[in-house]
């Protein structure tokens, strides 16, 4: 079995799971603290849109920006000499994209549930915004944070449409797993398909035991006080 | 309120899911009752095809603008009691659906390849096998291309080339053979990114993502944002040949009969020539 | 030390309007559930911002809706103590306390042993919120506030979330370490008691709005506004009417009270509380002013004492507001068990004037 797919898509999903995380937590931070509610929901539905939308539509629009017959990708090609499409790059930025919304929104979610008397109280006792957010939101948070970004590694790992679109299905540099699952599929080689097939799954259910685990260490910090211990 | 709307989303979805797949088993349901009835009704009348039927074509993906454009909307006046519902695809992918039993009446193969392999397997009608149409393989590259790419030799001047997975696109299959016959398939390779039908394989081209790909003749005179540079050298391939045949398992092989022989007309040829096949007469 | 207050804010439901000053003494703020009191100090702290205003502490201006001066929390030097301690539940107790402090290490440590000293949590330090009795929570939340010396110490609701058995001893306790404290101290709370036992001054809020501010035996001695009355507990108002300068009618039980001092025009209401009336012996004081014949209706035996229903006997009126409610100690009553009616006298400065 030709193993370069599984590593094209370790490769991928792994960078693109750190780019996602830290993309995912500052958007949220952004959209949590926004003043107006009406910007907040505009906000939040264009992050959102890429998990709501066919995956080759996303990849429609990333090609729309990136691709080298549009503004933005000729642009890059004549004075940069930088092809982003059908490079390995191009991959990572597919599961980026599709993958973003569930980083954001767990993050969010995270976010928003942590008590706000105790960010009040933060402010009271001086400590500056960014000081509140890394040694109080996200301790807290952490749990969701960390389950979102478990849920966005596996979907950037089981990513196609718009990989297909923008990365093509290059042997040793753009064929992720779930490409490669496809091409012996429609080869109607399933002995092959049957392999890739394997890690895919073994991998899924590490990662969602994972969020599990995450999801209930969580469970602690909800509970917040326990007032009725006597002393 | 949010639990009743949730019930209601879903129900909608799972029957918006069972209309999809259901339809040619309800249509069929639908077909065998107006049958009856029609029968009944038109027993002295013995025209042939007095009863409403559907008949569903698998068709290469090349063959999808001429079919769906202006081939089947002609049958339609034709026969205007026989309704035609077709899906474009690879050929493999498609053979893979007839072998899985996919409710095909009348299947159009870009090879032979698929059709042999169906046709062993003893799931088409082997006496309604004819061959229809030649295509011309051809190299494109996007419109305003500075790569100089004349000829097929040239084409290890792109940094990527696009053509069909050789596994299971026909299209795929006669480039590797062109490359082959030219001894550079191996170095092709490493450049390629394979697409699963031929429409993918000029999308990446038109859109310049890759720099060259290989198509059939017919595919580049549907696109504008591509260029044709050559045509494969003579001898270098095979000729592509596209057969026309029933499937065994098809229920409505006296309305399959007719569209395969309305192709052979001449008027459909003309069609097909319109588009950049060539006939086989 | 001064703090001055004035400030307005919207909200669905009721307008927040707030003025009071306060020097030195202990300030309580007096109102019931979602009258605006937590809000009130959300502004002086600064994580909420009134829609117009001024607030000025110790001569600064912390907020001018003028002037636009708004400062920001941080740098207000407010201490605010959350009526859920809001302690951070992924910190230490130790860890809690130094939260705020902006020192270098070792001087850190020096302060936080300091104040895990006063506040009595040795052995505690390591221990997680969740950890931690309510009463010990507190005494954190406290140390953390104190860590940084506030110029004004604001409190809500502190000892709401104690059970009572707790609530006592930890009100004892609190009070002496606020000895200590030479700020400014506000307290909000729904609880007469608190604000009695705490509070040399008062501002009673009513549906947002601050309606009174004073001396606090003298407000609850006085009431003077119906809003007032009823935070301070008094149990029975009736609506009046004015019938001369030294006579007012309360209507709703029928009782015509006569007063030796004169009575202003525009009052609307009566207030007695429940354990200021006298209960009297049978008729030879039928003479007398201010006697009412009571119907006893029903008897509730409390742990010191008895809450007893009446109603006026003589009573032309009908309505829902004619039940009184008395209260007498349970050696009082028990002594006094008199066959047939009961007879109560109304002392006239147990007569709350209201409007």
């Amino acid at each position: 079995m030709d193993w370069s797919p599984m590593l094209i898509s370790l490769k991928t999903a792994s960078l693109s799971i750190i780019i996602t995380f830290f993309v995912g937590i500052f958007a949220s931070r952004w959209v949590v603290g926004m003043k107006s509610d009406k910007l907040r929901i505009i906000i939040d539905g264009v992050l959102t849109m890429p998990l709501v939308l066919p995956p080759t539509v996303v990849g429609f629009f990333i090609l729309l920006i990136l691709g080298v017959k549009r503004p933005i990708g000729k642009f890059l090609l004549e004075f940069l000499s930088v092809k982003i499409v059908f490079s390995w790059t191009a991959t990572v930025i597919a599961a980026v994209v599709v993958s973003f919304p569930l980083m954001y929104r767990s993050a969010r979610g995270a976010f928003e549930q942590v008590d706000k008397t105790l960010i009040m109280a933060a402010r009271t006792l001086g400590m500056s915004e960014r000081s509140i957010f890394w040694r109080i939101m996200m301790p807290i948070a952490l749990p969701g944070v960390a389950s979102g970004g478990v849920l966005s590694f596996a979907r950037g790992l089981g990513e196609f449409g718009a990989t297909a679109m923008i990365a093509g299905n290059i042997a040793n540099k753009t064929r992720t797993l779930p490409l490669a699952i496809y091409s012996e599929v429609a080869a109607g080689n399933m002995e092959g398909a049957y392999g890739y097939v394997a890690v895919v799954l073994i991998v899924s259910f590490v990662v969602l035991s994972l969020m599990n685990y995450f999801t209930l260490k969580g469970r602690k910090y909800t509970k917040y006080t326990n007032k009725d211990e006597v002393k | 309120m949010k639990k009743c709307i949730s019930v209601v989303l879903i129900i909608c979805l799972v029957f918006s899911l069972a209309g999809c797949s259901d339809k040619s088993a309800s249509k069929q349901a639908i077909d065998a009752t107006t049958n009856n009835n029609a029968a009944e009704i038109t027993e002295e009348a013995a025209a042939p095809a007095a009863k409403e039927e559907t008949i569903l074509i698998a068709a290469a993906a090349s063959l999808k603008n001429c079919v769906s454009d202006e081939l089947i909307p002609m049958f339609e006046t034709k026969y205007p009691n026989i309704k035609v519902d077709a899906t474009y695809d690879s050929s493999g992918k498609l053979q893979t659906q007839i072998e899985e039993g996919a409710d095909v009446d009348v299947f159009m193969s870009a090879a032979m390849k698929q059709m042999n392999a169906l046709d062993e397997k003893e799931l088409m009608v082997t006496d309604s096998i004819v061959k229809l149409l030649e295509n011309k393989i051809v190299l494109i590259v996007p419109k305003d291309s500075d790569k100089n790419i004349t000829s097929f030799e040239d084409i290890l001047k792109a940094d990527t080339i696009a053509v069909g997975d050789p596994e299971s696109v026909p299209a795929g299959q006669y480039a590797k053979e062109t490359f082959e016959n030219l001894k550079i398939w191996d170095q092709v390779t490493i450049k390629s990114s394979l697409g699963t039908n031929v429409t993918e394989v000029l999308n990446w081209v038109a859109e310049g993502s890759a720099d060259a790909g290989v198509v059939y003749a017919t595919d580049a005179a549907s696109n504008e944002n591509i260029q044709v540079v050559a045509e494969a050298p003579e001898g270098s391939v095979s000729k592509v040949i596209y057969p026309v045949g029933i499937v065994k398992a098809s229920e409505k092989q006296e309305s399959a009969k007719l569209f395969i022989e309305f192709l052979h007309s001449e008027e459909a040829m003309s069609v097909f020539e319109k588009y950049g096949f060539i006939a086989v007469r | 030390m001064s703090l001055s207050v004035s400030i307005k804010k919207r909200f669905k439901g009721f307008n927040l309007d707030v003025n009071f000053e306060t020097s030195g003494e202990y300030l309580g703020i007096l109102g019931a559930s979602g009258s605006g009191k937590s809000m009130t100090l959300k502004c002086i702290a600064g994580v909420e911002t009134p829609d117009e205003g001024r607030i000025v502490l110790n001569g600064r201006v912390l907020f001018d809706s003028d002037k636009k001066i708004n400062v920001r929390p941080q740098v207000r030097n407010v201490g605010y103590l959350f009526q859920n301690y809001a302690l951070f539940p992924n910190m230490t107790a130790e860890e809690n306390i130094g939260a705020g402090l902006k020192l270098p290490k070792k001087e850190k440590k020096i302060k936080i042993n300091e104040l895990i000293k006063s506040f009595q949590l040795e052995g505690l330090e390591y221990k997680y919120p969740s950890q931690l009795s309510g009463g010990q929570q507190q005494r954190v939340a406290l140390a953390r506030i104190f860590a940084y010396d506030p110029e004004i110490l604001l409190l809500d609701e502190p000892f709401s979330a104690l059970d009572s058995y707790l609530k006592e001893q930890l009100q004892t306790e609190v009070l002496e370490m606020l000895q200590l404290y030479k700020g400014e101290v506000l307290m909000v709370t729904h609880s007469r008691d608190e604000v009695y036992k705490f509070c040399k001054n008062i501002v009673i809020t009513d549906k947002g709005s601050s309606v009174l501010l004073g001396d606090t035996k003298e407000i609850f001695k006085k009431p003077k506004l119906l809003s007032a009355a009823r935070l301070a507990g008094c149990e029975n108002i009736s609506k009046c009417e004015v019938l001369s300068s030294h006579s007012v009618k309360a209507v709703d039980w029928d009782i015509l009270l006569e007063t030796k001092e004169t009575l202003p025009q525009n009052i609307n209401y009566v207030g007695i509380c429940a354990h200021t009336f006298k209960i009297v012996d049978n008729d030879d004081n039928k003479e007398e002013q201010n006697i009412v014949v009571c119907k006893i209706n029903k008897i509730v035996e409390g742990v010191f004492e008895y809450t007893i229903l009446v109603e006026n006997e003589n009573s032309e009126q009908k309505n829902n507001n004619s039940t009184i409610w008395l209260k007498v100690r349970k050696e009082e009553w028990d002594n006094k068990k008199s066959k047939g009616n009961l007879y109560l006298r109304i002392p006239e400065d147990a007569i709350l004037i209201l409007k």
